[in-house]
């Protein structure tokens, strides 16, 4: 296993991990279907990345969704 | 009366904010009365557990829907130009478009954007296809550097953002307009009231963007109107061709025939 960080919060996901499994631990098969965009390490990930991304000790996740804004 | 973003013609000229409103159902009802097409909005980290932003977000998207309106994705609390670049495509993905409220703030205390984060963001935008709507400061030079770059439109502040204000510097706005005549200028942050808005049309400007003085008015839908009507009279009496000031007075009613004249 290795500790990654999603938006924050520690998250153990196994060595060799893909971003779309990190993504589906960090969030339910509804919350899935929600509008969310994802940075890895403060890069852009477009969505058809997240199978082909594997994730190192350390990573930070961050993972955002709509909001209002000024 | 319409405005031009990056060819697209929009029927109103008023640019409006998502934040702040006492619910999201008024802010749903504001906006609709503002008849605003251009929403802005952002993204943020989120508990996944709560629904709050959720329902935010379907609001913005029915009131954006009921104007005939556009998303205005914002990069708010960026420090850098790559902070900003990484939230620009993650807007562009979520939202689909390439309109971009472009933000890099340099100074917490006034939330005043950075001018060198921001050229270097713009630049970089730019050369990724967006189509950069950069909210600046009220410095001639700095808007001439971000037409340059290719911005068609450009955002200065009329004062810092929540501050309702208004026009801190006539003088800078004015001559930011006279400098850039071909550029789409958009009053952006620190409007108070509806007669800001109406002073800055008046003065020559495309549009305003507003937030807080909607959102934090008594009667949200209700200034929203005022602002509608407002940004209606400035551009129409600026069109019309406003009178120039004179030194003296010069009598309105004609005074040949003035009844009483050298009586008693």
């Amino acid at each position: 296993m290795i500790e990654i960080r999603i938006n924050g919060e520690p998250l153990s996901v196994p060595k060799g991990a893909s971003l779309q499994q990190a993504l589906r631990e960090y969030l339910n098969d509804e919350q899935q279907q929600l509008s969310f965009a994802v940075a890895l390490n403060s890069d852009f990930v477009g969505k058809s990345d997240y199978e082909s991304t594997q994730l190192q000790a350390n990573d930070s996740i961050d993972v955002l969704f709509p909001i209002f804004g000024g | 009366m319409s405005l031009n973003i990056y060819g697209t013609r929009l029927n109103s000229r008023l640019l409006i904010g998502s934040a702040l409103y006492p619910s999201p159902e008024l802010m749903k009802n504001a906006i609709v009365a503002s008849r605003s097409q251009v929403v802005t909005l952002s993204l943020k980290r989120q508990n996944p557990q709560q629904q709050g932003g959720q329902v935010i977000w379907n609001y913005i998207q029915q009131a954006v829907q009921e104007n005939q309106g556009h998303l205005l994705p914002n990069t708010a609390g960026c420090k850098s130009a790559k902070e900003a670049y990484t939230l620009a495509q993650m807007s562009r993905e979520i939202f689909q478009t390439d309109w971009l409220k472009l933000e890099v703030i340099g100074d917490d205390y006034n939330l005043q954007p950075d001018p060198i984060e921001l050229l270097q963001a713009t630049e970089m935008l730019m050369a990724d296809g967006f189509k950069v709507l950069p909210y600046c400061t009220d410095d001639l030079v700095l808007c001439q550097r971000l037409y340059d770059l290719g911005c068609q439109v450009i955002m200065p502040w009329a004062s810092p953002i929540g501050t309702g204000k208004g026009l801190m510097n006539p003088y800078n706005l004015e001559t930011i307009r006279l400098r850039l005549p071909d550029a789409i200028l958009i009053l952006d942050a620190g409007i108070g009231k509806p007669s800001d808005a109406c002073l800055a049309m008046e003065m020559g400007y495309d549009g305003v963007l507003l937030n807080s003085a909607v959102a934090l008015a008594d009667n949200p839908v209700k200034m929203a109107q005022a602002f509608a009507n407002a940004l209606e009279a400035g551009a129409k009496g600026y069109l019309a061709g406003i009178m120039q000031q004179r030194q003296t007075a010069h009598p309105s009613t004609p005074t040949l025939d003035t009844p009483f004249w050298h009586q008693g």
